[in-house]
C-alpha cells in the first residue's frame, strides 16, 4: 500500500471527461448474428474449401459434358479399357515419320497414337499366334510381336529383344480413359455427377419441405396433434430406411423419378422432429405472444418469425441431409437398384468398376475418388455450419 | 415397470403388423404377376402356378393367408427357387450374417467407444485430431467404396486375405472391416462429443469438488452419462449394420442373408423380398426393444417418466 | 483479529483464454476469511465472483488459468499444492455448494450415492457407516424420512429438496470452511429465506466458516458477518455488515445498495438502478472498473485504478475509491 498517500497531480481530481471516459471503454464490435456466423465459418478452412470444392463441382457437373467432345453413352468397343496414362512405344521406318502406339495391358491390343499421347486408331494384328500367345503387327518392313506368354505382356522385335518403351504420356483423347463398352470415363464421371447431385438436391428439398411441414404442424399445434404425429414419427423411425427405399425402388421400378421419390420420402423424420422442437421452445417466447396480441395470422407468424429463428439447426440438417442422399443413392445404384443404363450414377460407375477390378483397377479410382471428396465435402461443410452456428462446440 | 414392458411390446407388435401390411400390399402393386416377366412361360403353366400358390385367390384371402404364416413363423414359399421356402433361405444364411455383423458390432462399440474417449480426454491434442481425422474419412466414404478399395489392396494385390469366402479367420478381416469402418467413426465422434458434454456439465464439477478420484469422476460421473446417448443410437446401429451386409456379403462374395435379399431383388422374387424385409424389420424391433432396457438401466429418469403416466 | 485467518486471499488475478481473446475474470482480488466468520460477496453478475471462488479450489474450465495471486489456507498456499493434497482437501477441508441444484447433481447416481461417496473419499469408514452419517446428514438438513430418501435420484426432489441435499453433500466431511455459491438463486422466492436460514443455523452449531456470494441483499444483513463488494473482477469494499449497509462508502455500493431492496430502503424508497453496464472483461477499462458508471469519476479513475485505503480498522471497512485518498476533493462530506 506504498502509494496510499503518493502526491497525485491536482489535475487529476478533475471530473472525468465523460468521453474521454468512453474513449477507453470501446466494446469488442458487436456483431450480428449472421455476420458472426459468416466470419465463423470464414475461418473454417475445411469448411471453405469443402464449399469451394461443391461449387466448382457442381460447375463440372453442368458445363462439363456440354463442352466434352464425346457424350456418356456413345460406345466404340474398338477402344474399350483404355487407361488415362499410356506407355508408347516407338517404331521408325525408313524415310517415314515414326510410328507411336500403346499397348493395353490388359486385353494385349495394339493402338496408334501421336507422339504426345493423342489416339488415333486401333491396330490390326498381322496374324494372332495363340498357340504361342503372341500377336504379329507389320509397320512397313518391320514386324514387332506382342508376347503374353508370360505376363505383364511384353513388346519384343524380330531378334526377340525387348523394346524398351518410348515414355509414358497422359491420354489426350480420353483423359480418363474408357470404360469396358468404350465409352469416355471423365464425362461418364460427370454425368454421373450430375444424376447423383440432382438425385441428391431434389430428395434433400423433398424431405425438407415434408419435414418443416410435418414438424411445423405438430409443433405449432401441439397437444393432441402433436401427440398422434409424434407418435407416427416414432414408428416410422423404427422401420430401417435402407430397407424403406429398396421395397420403394423394387415396387417402383429402378429409373431417376423412382429413386427420388424413394429416397425424398424416408429422411424427413429428424427435420421434423427437429423443427418441432424448435417450434415448441420458440413457440412461448415473447416475441410471439406479442405477434399473436397484435393479431398477426397463424401463417404470418409461421413463416416470419419461428422460421428464421429455428433456421439454423435446419440448415445444419439439410447440409448433412444431402451426403446422406448421395450415399444411398450410389449404394441402390451399387446393388442394382438405382438410375438404368445408359444413365450413370456413381453408384453405377464404381459397381461397373467393380467388375473389371481385376484387370482394370484404375477405372474404381474415379468413381471412388469423386463420391469419397464429395461426402468429405458435404461432411466438412455440415459440421463447419453447425460449429459455426453454435459457438458453444466451438473451443 | 412390467406394464412399461407390456406397452413397449404391444407398440412393436401394431409396428410389426403395419410393416407387414405395408410390404404385403406394395409386393402386390407392382403390375403383372411374379410369373408374368418369366419369357418362357407357356399360359397354362403360368396359371397352373398362380393357381399352386393361391395368387388367383382375392387378395385380402392371400393377405390373411400371409399373416396366417407369419404367426406360425413361415414366411411362405420362394417364388424362383421351386421347393424352397423363404424361411430355409434366411436359416441358411443366418450364420455368416449373424457372425459377421456380431463381429461388426463388437469392433463398433470396442473401438469406437474408446476411441472417443481418447479424443475427447486429449481435447485439441494431437490424439484428439487424429481419431477426429480418422473419423471423418470413416464417415465420408462409402462402405462399398472401402470394401472394394480394401479387396483390391490387401487381396489382389498384397494377397494378404483371401479375395472372398469365410474359410479362415482371415477371411473375416476386409468384410468386417468394411462393414464396421462407418458406424466405428460415427460411435466414435458421438463418444467424443458426449464425453465432452458430460464433462462439460455442472455435476462434474461438482463431483471434482467434492475431491473424488479422476477416475472414478471419469468412470462413475462422466462415462456413465455419456454412454447413454451412445446406447440409443445401438439400435440404428444393428439396422445399418444389417443393411450394409447387403453389399459386403456381395463384394466378398459371402452366403449370408444379405446376398439372397440382393439376389432376390434382381430375380424380382417378390416373396423372398418381403419375407428377409420382415425378418429384419422383426430383428430390429427386438434389439430397439433390448436397447430400450439398456437404456432404461443407465438412465433412471426415464423409469419414473413412465411410471407416472 | 489476532488469529491468522483461514482463507488468505492475495492479488488473486484469472483470466480465461477465449478464440476472441482473453477474458480477465478476477483481476487481483484480496481478502481474508477466519475461521468460524461467515463472508459474504455480492456484486452484479460477471463481476468474477464464482471464479474468485473456483480459482482458490483450483476448478476452472480448461481454458481458465489463474495467473497470480495466492490462496493460504491454514498457512497452505492452495495454488502450490500437488494435485493429490488438493483432490484432499476438496470437499474435505473446503466444501462447494453451487448456484443450479438441478444441475449440480449427478440424474444418474441416487442421491444416498453421491453423499457416500463423498464420504468414503475421504474418510476411513465402512458403506454402513456412510450410510447411515448421510441419514444424519438428511436430518440435520431437514429433508423429510430421511432415510428413505437415500435410494432417490434428484429428479425426485423438488429444488429446495435438492439444495438441502447438496448442502447435505457439502457438510458430509465436516469441512472447515463452506463456498457456497448463489445457493438460492435458482429456487423458489418462498424457499431462498429458508435455505439461506438453515445455512445460518447450521453454521451456528457446527462453526465452520461460510463464503456466501449471493444477490440477495434482503437476508445477507441477517447470515452473514462480513461483506465483500466485487466488481469488474476486483475486490471494491469490504466492512463488517451492519457498518457497510450503514456507511457504505464506495460509489459502487452506494449504487447497488440504492438499486436493490434491502435493510436499509425497505420502507419503499425509490430503487434506483445503477446506469450503464458491467464491463466487458475482454477489453476491461484501464483504471477503475467502475469508472465508466460513476457519477463522481475524476481524471484519475480513467488512467488508475485505485488502492486499497482503510478506511476502518474496527469494522475492517476497506475501500478502493480515488475519493478516499486525503487530497480528493471532498464529495458532499461523505468521504472519509
Ligand atoms: N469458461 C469461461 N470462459 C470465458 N469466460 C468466462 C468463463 N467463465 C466465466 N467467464 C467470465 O468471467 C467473468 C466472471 O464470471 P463469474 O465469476 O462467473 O461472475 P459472477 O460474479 O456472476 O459469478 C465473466 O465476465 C464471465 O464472462
Ligand atoms: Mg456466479
Amino acid at each position: 500500500m506504498n502509494n496510499l498517500n503518493q502526491k497525485i497531480d491536482p489535475q487529476q481530481w478533475a471530473p472525468a471527461k465523460v468521453d474521454a471516459g468512453e474513449a477507453e471503454f470501446i466494446a469488442a464490435p458487436s456483431l450480428t448474428f449472421w455476420q458472426d456466423v459468416r466470419s465463423r465459418l470464414w475461418q473454417n478452412r475445411p469448411a471453405m474449401f469443402s464449399l469451394a470444392f461443391i461449387i466448382l463441382l457442381v460447375a463440372a457437373a453442368i458445363f462439363g459434358p456440354m463442352i466434352s467432345r464425346h457424350t456418356y453413352f456413345d460406345q466404340d468397343l474398338k477402344l474399350s479399357n483404355i487407361p488415362p496414362i499410356l506407355q508408347l512405344y516407338e517404331v521408325q521406318n525408313e524415310g517415314q515419320a515414326a510410328t507411336y502406339f500403346f499397348l493395353n495391358s490388359g486385353n494385349f491390343k495394339l493402338y496408334e497414337t501421336t507422339e504426345d499421347g493423342e489416339l488415333k486408331s486401333i491396330l490390326r494384328a498381322k496374324r494372332k499366334d495363340l498357340i504361342n500367345k503372341r500377336h504379329i503387327y507389320e509397320f512397313g518392313e518391320r514386324r514387332i510381336f506382342v508376347d503374353y506368354s508370360t505376363l505383364p505382356a511384353r513388346i519384343v522385335d524380330a531378334d526377340e529383344n525387348a523394346i524398351d518403351a518410348y515414355g509414358t504420356k497422359w491420354n489426350k483423347t480420353y483423359w480418363f480413359g474408357t470404360d469396358s463398352l468404350g465409352r469416355d470415363v471423365l464425362v461418364r464421371q460427370l454425368y454421373g455427377a450430375r444424376i447423383s447431385l440432382t438425385v441428391a438436391f431434389i430428395a434433400t428439398l423433398v424431405n425438407f419441405f415434408i419435414g418443416i411441414f410435418y414438424g411445423g404442424v405438430a409443433g405449432y399445434f401441439g397437444g393432441n396433434v402433436d401427440n398422434i404425429m409424434m407418435r407416427i414419427v416414432e414408428v416410422i423411425a423404427t422401420i430401417p430406411l435402407t430397407l424403406y427405399v429398396i421395397l420403394m425402388m423394387v415396387v417402383l421400378q429402378s429409373g431417376f423419378i423412382s429413386i427420388i421419390v424413394a429416397i425424398g420420402t424416408v429422411f424427413w423424420v429428424d427435420m421434423a422432429r427437429i423443427v418441432r422442437g424448435q417450434m415448441l421452445t420458440l413457440k412461448n417466447q415473447d416475441y410471439v405472444d406479442a405477434a399473436k396480441t397484435m393479431g398477426a395470422s397463424t401463417w404470418h407468424i409461421l413463416t416470419r418469425h419461428l422460421l428464421p429463428n429455428s433456421i439454423g439447426p435446419i440448415l445444419v440438417t439439410l447440409t448433412l441431409l444431402i451426403p446422406s442422399a448421395i450415399f444411398i443413392e450410389s449404394f441402390m445404384s451399387f446393388i442394382g437398384l438405382g438410375v438404368s443404363v445408359p444413365m450413370a450414377s456413381w453408384g453405377t460407375l464404381t459397381s461397373e468398376a467393380v467388375e473389371t477390378l481385376r484387370s482394370y483397377p484404375y477405372q474404381l479410382f474415379f468413381p471412388a475418388a469423386a463420391i469419397s471428396l464429395t461426402m468429405f465435402a458435404f461432411n466438412f461443410l455440415g459440421d463447419g455450419l453447425r460449429d459455426a452456428l453454435d459457438p458453444r462446440l466451438r473451443k | 415397470m412390467l406394464a412399461y414392458f407390456a406397452k413397449r411390446i404391444g407398440m412393436m407388435v401394431v409396428t410389426l403388423f403395419l410393416i407387414i401390411t405395408l410390404t404385403f400390399f406394395l409386393m402386390h402393386a407392382i403390375p403383372g404377376g411374379p410369373f408374368t416377366s418369366e419369357k418362357m412361360l407357356a399360359p397354362e403353366i403360368e396359371e397352373a402356378l398362380n393357381a399352386k400358390y393361391g395368387l388367383n385367390d382375392p387378395l385380402w384371402v392371400q393377405y390373411l393367408n400371409y399373416l396366417k404364416g407369419i404367426i406360425t413363423l413361415d414366411l411362405g414359399p420362394s417364388f424362383k427357387y421351386p421347393g424352397i421356402r423363404v424361411n430355409d433361405l434366411i436359416l441358411d444364411g443366418l450364420p455368416v450374417t449373424a457372425k459377421t455383423g456380431f463381429l461388426a458390432l463388437l469392433c463398433v462399440a470396442a473401438l469406437g467407444i474408446p476411441l472417443g474417449i481418447l479424443a475427447a480426454l486429449n481435447q485439441n491434442k494431437w490424439q484428439d485430431t487424429a481419431v477426429m481425422m480418422l473419423a471423418t474419412v470413416g464417415v465420408a466414404i462409402p462402405s462399398y467404396v472401402v470394401a472394394t478399395v480394401a479387396l483390391y489392396i490387401f487381396a489382389l494385390q498384397l494377397n494378404l486375405v483371401p479375395t472372398f469366402g469365410l474359410d479362415d479367420w482371415r477371411g473375416y478381416i476386409l468384410p468386417v472391416a468394411a462393414l464396421s469402418g462407418f458406424w466405428l467413426s460415427f460411435i466414435a465422434r458421438l463418444s467424443r462429443s458426449s464425453l465432452l458434454e458430460v464433462l462439460g456439465q455442472d455435476y462434474i464439477v461438482t463431483a471434482k469438488a467434492k475431491g473424488l478420484h479422476p477416475l472414478s469422476i471419469l468412470f462413475k460421473h462422466g462415462l456413465r452419462n455419456a454412454l447413454i446417448p451412445i446406447v440409443t443410437v445401438l439400435g440404428p446401429v444393428v439396422a445399418n449394420l444389417l443393411t450394409g451386409s447387403f453389399v459386403i456379403e456381395q463384394i466378398f462374395a459371402l452366403p449370408g442373408i444379405g446376398r439372397h435379399f440382393v439376389l432376390s431383388i434382381s430375380n424380382r422374387d417378390y416373396t423372398t423380398i418381403m419375407g428377409i424385409t420382415i425378418f429384419y424389420a422383426a430383428f430390429l424391433m427386438v434389439m430397439i426393444l433390448i436397447v430400450d432396457i439398456l437404456y432404461m438401466l443407465l438412465d433412471p429418469r426415464i423409469k419414473l417418466a413412465d411410471r407416472n403416466k | 483479529m489476532t488469529q491468522s485467518p483461514l482463507l488468505k486471499v492475495r492479488d488473486l488475478t484469472t483470466s480465461f483464454f477465449t478464440s476472441r481473446g482473453e477474458v480477465q475474470a478476477v483481476r487481483g482480488v484480496d481478502f481474508d476469511i477466519h475461521a468460524g466468520e461467515v463472508l459474504g460477496i455480492v456484486g452484479e453478475s460477471g463481476s468474477g465472483k464464482s471464479i474468485t471462488c473456483m480459482s482458490v479450489l483450483r476448478l476452472l474450465k480448461n481454458n481458465g488459468r489463474t495467473i497470480k495471486g495466492t490462496a493460504h489456507f491454514e498457512g497452505r498456499d492452495l495454488l502450490e499444492l500437488s494435485e493429490l493434497e488438493m483432490r484432499r482437501l476438496r470437499g474435505n477441508d473446503v466444501a462447494m455448494i453451487f448456484q443450479d441444484p438441478m444441475t449440480s447433481l449427478n440424474p444418474t447416481l441416487t442421491v444416498g450415492e453421491q453423499i457416500i461417496e463423498t464420504i468414503i473419499a475421504h474418510k476411513n469408514i465402512s458403506r454402513s457407516a456412510a450410510r447411515e452419517r448421510v441419514v444424519e446428514l438428511f436430518e440435520l438438513v431437514k429433508i423429510p424420512e430421511a432415510a428413505s430418501r437415500l435410494g432417490a435420484y434428484p429428479h425426485e426432489f423438488s429444488g429446495g429438496m435438492r439444495q438441502r441435499v447438496m448442502i447435505a453433500m457439502a457438510l458430509s466431511c465436516d469441512p472447515k470452511l463452506l463456498i457456497a455459491d448463489e445457493p438460492t438463486t435458482a429456487l423458489d422466492v418462498t424457499i431462498q429465506r429458508q435455505i439461506l436460514l438453515l445455512l445460518k443455523e447450521i453454521q451456528s452449531r457446527l462453526g465452520m466458516a461460510i463464503i456466501l456470494i449471493t444477490h440477495d441483499l434482503g437476508v445477507i444483513a441477517e447470515v452473514t458477518d462480513r461483506i465483500l463488494v466485487m466488481y469488474g473482477g476486483t475486490a471494491m469494499e469490504t466492512a463488517n455488515v451492519h457498518h457497510l449497509f450503514d456507511k457504505p462508502m464506495h460509489p459502487y455500493t452506494q449504487g447497488l445498495l440504492a438499486s436493490v431492496p434491502n435493510v436499509n430502503n425497505i420502507d419503499g424508497e425509490k430503487l434506483k438502478p445503477i446506469p450503464g453496464s458491467p464491463p466487458d472483461m475482454l477489453r476491461p477499462p484501464k483504471g477503475c472498473p467502475f469508472m465508466p458508471r460513476c457519477d463522481k469519476a475524476m481524471e484519475i479513475c480513467v488512467t488508475t485504478g485505485a488502492p486499497e485505503f482503510e478506511i476502518d480498522d474496527a469494522q475492517s471497512h476497506k475501500s478502493r475509491c480515488w475519493l478516499h485518498h486525503p487530497d480528493a476533493p471532498q464529495q458532499k462530506g461523505d468521504a472519509a
